[in-house]
């Protein structure tokens, strides 16, 4: 039995794993304690990553449409239809009427060859993942951060904090390695602030926890910026730009004036906004539950403000650690998945970087900003999908379904037959995290080596190799040796990645991206040169006041939860076999989606725990099965995204800057099943 | 006690002898630093002065993943138990983990063996290395009567002394590996067996900050007096990751999978962790224990309550601090004994 040293294929964290093989078949898996992140732990997922490789379901063999069916084909066969597809639906409708999608799940090299594919040979601009509507640095990176996605927390900070204030961000469920950390720092006497709809189990476990309304973190956060401003009169000894305009934007929000919109009583936030200016040391965390809520972007910003201010010497010094829902998300954003980016965020508009890409790749890349995932749908005529689970993660009822469906010409790569590759003209079965070298790149910019364990099944084959394949078959070949001679290429093309070499990946842990990043003594990020903060817009503070009003007739304000169960009905995590338990039993329990409700509500809506409930809003009804639980504030019914993402009477609405589509917190009335 | 003498530079010679036989699994450091137990090729690849390895040994006696049988149907229906044959010798394994041993051997060597583990178990020899300096600082063998010396449940047990390691002999099989291989050995002073004694008592000196209240806790939960409400505290501090019992040398819970093809198959078992919200979930959706706590205090009742103890030999708990490494959050042993005697999880 051997063991080889790889990361975790699941969440952002990026956790060190060792696999166990015998006979080109790995049988088990153990955590590595030398490693940075994981110090010798494993989620459930983690210590399963062993049975989605060799899982009977994997996709082994070409297949290609045929009517109804999909039938295997062989490797030349199946890669010619693809690129016949492609290249009529890009005679007939142009180029730009083909969308890709790269994946989180993926390598950077592999995403790296699929963006030379897509603005190289196929000629279109669209290109994304939609792992990203989950993203959260590209937030900060939206309200108009100067450091194009980087963020210079990292999950160590938790360890030097003697404050913790979660935002939006439940990690025992999405990060656990960062809820590690935040269990032993309290553990060690740090304090903890929590601020979310749900009590989660660190909710509960918190100094202070703040049961925010959904839709109220902005004004809530103003309200914190308020006491530390405002009240407090907090001021450091550094220039802060931006400072005037950011006190009299939050002069108006004394907790008092907020308590209508947040839920929060006003002692409550004053006791979280003294506990935390009281701190030396803190670390912010947030994650999608800030990240999908509507006024993401400037909500991001006011935690970037407390940064600034504790760097100005106002409050503790501070990181900011947006959190990742997946492996390589980070690595997907580094190599420009993206319609608006090149890789290493390279401006589209950057001449002489451009050239320098177009040389290195020997072709004419499309310059233009192209569509976004959520745009593709119902405008792109073709797509070509790289282990994207475009169909779970795209808000709005059936929204990606059919969108796929109205497709003139599909291709899926995947390892699992997902439900896009079931819709595919073209399937091409790719190899595993344990079957392929490569690199990913964890949500604190930790690039890892992944190393090939085993053989993949049948034909499958590395992710890069697919798509070159592909584009060679459309007369553009794109060739390397191997992971390691892109990686290669990677590091010398993109200043991002300069310093990180890839034989030395194989260190447990990686290399931090930039190596230089430079931080004080005490571990802490350097003193900024400027130091700024930024005022949110007025409107969005208007608009979150407005927000979504319940009424006599609609009295529950019902909202898509994203940090609850949200790995349930994921494909990987579905083919985990011993794991597959805990993460399919949310939806044979709530088919219909968990509609989860306080006690009392429950009771005063006369429904009860585990039976189906009536939902009724302003545009239609349906129904639920209740999970009763205290976790839930009064007056909120809450769903986990994922669910609420594919049914349910949420209406999609798109954040202000970033445009993503997000589910809008919406008033309904419950009642028992007639 | 028979004790002999293994000269330090006949260990490798004796080694040696030993691969000839047998698989040696012993502790070695991989990759990056981190120790396992594994098959080594060589006395050299032994890491001697290891501290703790990162897994028990658990997962060569029950593996995380193993094919139980491979099965036919059709005409004629056959069914092929496929059991490891393989001669191995477990060499210098923490006192903790051959403690271990001993749990499993009692769980499924009892009334009806199961005979892929004691397939396994019946063509394995254990040689415990003692703890001269607690190996880690999470380790709490001393409240477990599990170390850092062993007074049974070894074949040999080898403590090492500036000339050699001194081999005590705890079976017949034991006394057998000694006797073949008698021009290897020589008879122990009386000096070096005290120096055993006086390193035992010194080393248990050097041991750290986690402690577990195991005999408490044990009446408490024996007498069902623990008050609910650790239960709903320490609720909140597990993530259900299972890694307490896939780590831990006692933990047995274990699921049967079958991966049909047409007419044939495969029946495979893997580890499970009675943790997980499914492990006890019925096929008509109904789970006995529907709430982590519930799964809680099932779990630390089978580990250390009177009643499973008296089942198992002992209590299920050998100390080896390896629930304190791998927990996600907090709790681990430490902590829910001291939780259990202070009536509240801190």
């Amino acid at each position: 039995m051997a063991e080889l040293a790889t990361v975790c294929p699941f969440c952002g964290c990026g956790c060190g794993l060792y696999l166990h093989v015998i006979d080109d078949v790995v049988v088990g898996v153990s955590p590595s304690r030398a490693h940075p992140i994981s110090q010798g732990r494993l989620c459930v997922k983690g210590w399963h990553a062993h049975e989605m490789v060799d899982n009977p379901q994997r996709l082994t063999h070409p297949l290609v449409r045929r009517g109804d069916e999909l039938v295997e084909a062989s490797w030349e066969e199946a890669v010619e239809v693809a690129a016949n597809g492609l290249r009529k639906v890009a005679d007939s409708a142009g180029a730009q009427a083909i969308g890709v999608l790269g994946s989180a799940r993926c390598t950077n090299e592999a995403n790296y060859v699929l963006v030379r594919f897509a603005r190289g040979t196929l000629g279109t601009p669209s290109i994304d993942c939609s792992q990203r509507i989950h993203s959260v640095p590209e937030v900060a990176l939206n309200a108009g951060n100067s450091r194009p996605g980087l963020d210079t927390g990292q999950i160590a900070d938790l360890d030097e904090s003697d404050l913790i204030l979660l935002v939006g961000s439940d990690p025992t469920e999405e990060h656990p390695a960062v809820a590690a950390r935040v269990y032993r720092a309290r553990q060690r006497g740090a304090r903890v602030i929590s601020v979310s709809t749900r009590t989660h189990p660190l909710a509960a476990l918190a100094d202070v926890h703040l049961p925010v309304r959904p839709g109220g973190e902005l004004k809530l956060l103003g309200s914190i910026l308020h006491v530390l401003l405002v009240e407090q009169g907090m001021a450091g000894d550094a220039d802060v730009s931006g400072l005037p305009e950011l006190r009299a934007s939050v002069a108006d929000l004394p907790p008092e004036e907020t308590q209508a919109a947040t839920s929060v009583p006003a002692e409550a936030v004053r006791e979280a906004a003294l506990l935390y200016a009281s701190s030396k040391r803190a670390t912010v965390v947030y994650s999608t539950g800030l990240a999908l809520s509507l006024h993401a972007s400037a909500a991001a910003q006011s935690l970037e403000n407390l940064a600034a201010l504790g760097a100005s010497g106002a409050g503790p010094k501070a990181t900011v650690l947006g959190l990742l829902s997946r492996n390589n998300l980070q690595g997907c954003r580094d190599m420009g998945v993206a319609p608006d980016l090149l890789p290493g965020y390279t401006a589209l508009g950057d001449d002489a970087a451009v050239e320098k890409l177009e040389r290195a790749w020997r072709c004419e890349l499309n310059r233009e900003t192209g569509l976004a995932s959520w745009q593709m749908m119902g405008k792109a005529r073709a797509m070509y999908i790289m282990g994207d689970d475009i169909t779970r993660t795209m808000p709005g009822a059936g929204v990606a379904r059919e969108a796929l469906a109205s497709l003139d010409f599909l291709v899926v790569q995947d390892i699992f037959m997902s439900p896009a590759a079931a819709m595919a003209d073209v399937v091409l079965p790719a190899a595993a995290f344990a079957e392929q070298d490569g690199t990913w790149t964890n949500l604190e910019r930790r690039v890892q080596r992944i190393h090939r364990a085993v053989s993949p099944p049948g034909e499958a084959r590395e992710d890069w190799r697919i798509v070159a394949g592909v584009s060679g078959a459309m007369g553009k070949p794109i060739s390397y040796e191997d992971a390691q001679q892109i990686f290669e290429e990677i590091k010398d093309l993109l200043p991002v990645y300069a310093g990180v070499f890839y034989p030395p990946l194989a260190v447990n842990g990686g290399i931090r991206w930039p190596t230089a990043q430079p931080r004080d003594a005490g571990g802490a990020p350097a003193a900024r040169e400027k130091i700024g903060v930024a005022a949110p817009p007025e409107d969005a503070l208007k608009e979150s006041a407005a927000g979504a009003e319940t009424s006599d007739e609609y009295p529950l304000l019902m909202a898509a939860d994203p940090t609850l169960r949200p790995w349930d009905g994921e494909v990987t995590v579905c083919h985990t076999l011993t794991a597959a338990g805990e993460f399919t039993v949310m939806d044979q329990d709530y088919p219909d989606g968990m509609l989860c409700l306080n006690p009392e509500d429950a009771k005063r809506f006369e429904v009860r725990g585990g039976r189906p409930a009536r939902v009724v809003s302003a545009t239609g009804e349906g129904q639920m099965q209740v999970r009763v639980t205290d976790e839930v504030p009064r007056g909120i019914a809450l769903v986990p995204y994922n669910q609420a993402a594919r049914s349910g009477p949420m209406e999609v609405s798109s954040q202000p800057v970033s445009g993503r589509p997000v589910l809008a917190p919406t008033p309904i009335s419950v009642g028992p099943v007639q | 006690m028979t004790a002999r003498m293994l000269p330090k530079n006949r260990i490798e010679e004796f080694v040696g002898r030993l691969l000839e036989q047998a698989e040696v699994v012993a502790p070695r450091r991989v990759e990056v630093g981190d120790v396992f137990y594994g098959a080594v090729a060589s006395a050299e690849e032994v890491a001697w002065d290891y501290g703790h390895a990162v897994e028990p040994l658990k997962r060569f006696l029950l593996p995380q993943r193993e094919t139980m049988l491979r099965y036919s149907t059709g005409d004629k229906v056959r069914v092929e138990a496929e059991l490891d044959e393989q001669e191995r010798v477990f060499l210098g394994i923490r006192c903790c983990d051959v403690t271990g041993i001993g749990v499993l051997d009692a769980m499924f060597g009892g009334d009806t063996p199961d005979p892929y583990y004691m397939s396994r178990r019946e063509r394995s020899t254990v040689i415990a290395l003692t703890c001269l300096q607690a190996p880690d600082e999470t380790c709490f063998c001393v409240c477990c009567d599990a170390g850092p010396f062993l007074a049974k449940g070894y074949d040999q047990q080898w403590t090492s002394l500036p000339e050699g390691m001194l081999v005590e002999v705890g079976s017949e099989r034991g006394e057998a590996l000694v006797r073949s291989n008698d021009d290897l050995f020589d008879e122990a002073s009386v000096d070096q067996v005290a120096a055993r004694y006086r390193l035992a008592r010194e080393a248990e000196q050097t041991f750290g900050d986690f402690k577990s209240y195991i005999a408490g806790a044990m009446s408490k939960l024996s007498m069902n007096e623990v008050d609910p409400k650790v239960w709903e505290q320490a609720a909140l501090r597990c993530m259900e990751c299972g890694g307490c019992t896939y780590l831990c040398p006692t933990c047995s819970c274990f699921t049967v999978t079958d991966r049909m093809e047409d007419s044939s198959g495969v029946r495979e078992r893997h580890w499970d962790a009675c943790l997980y919200s499914c492990y006890a979930r019925e096929a008509s959706g109904h789970n006995p224990r529907p709430e982590r706590e519930d799964r809680l205090r099932a779990r630390f009742f089978h580990k250390i309550s009177y009643q499973w103890a008296q089942r198992n030999g002992r209590q299920a708990c050998v100390g080896c601090g390896r629930c304190v490494v791998g927990c996600m959050a907090w709790a681990h042993m430490p902590a829910i004994t001291e939780g259990i005697r202070r009536g509240v999880m801190t």
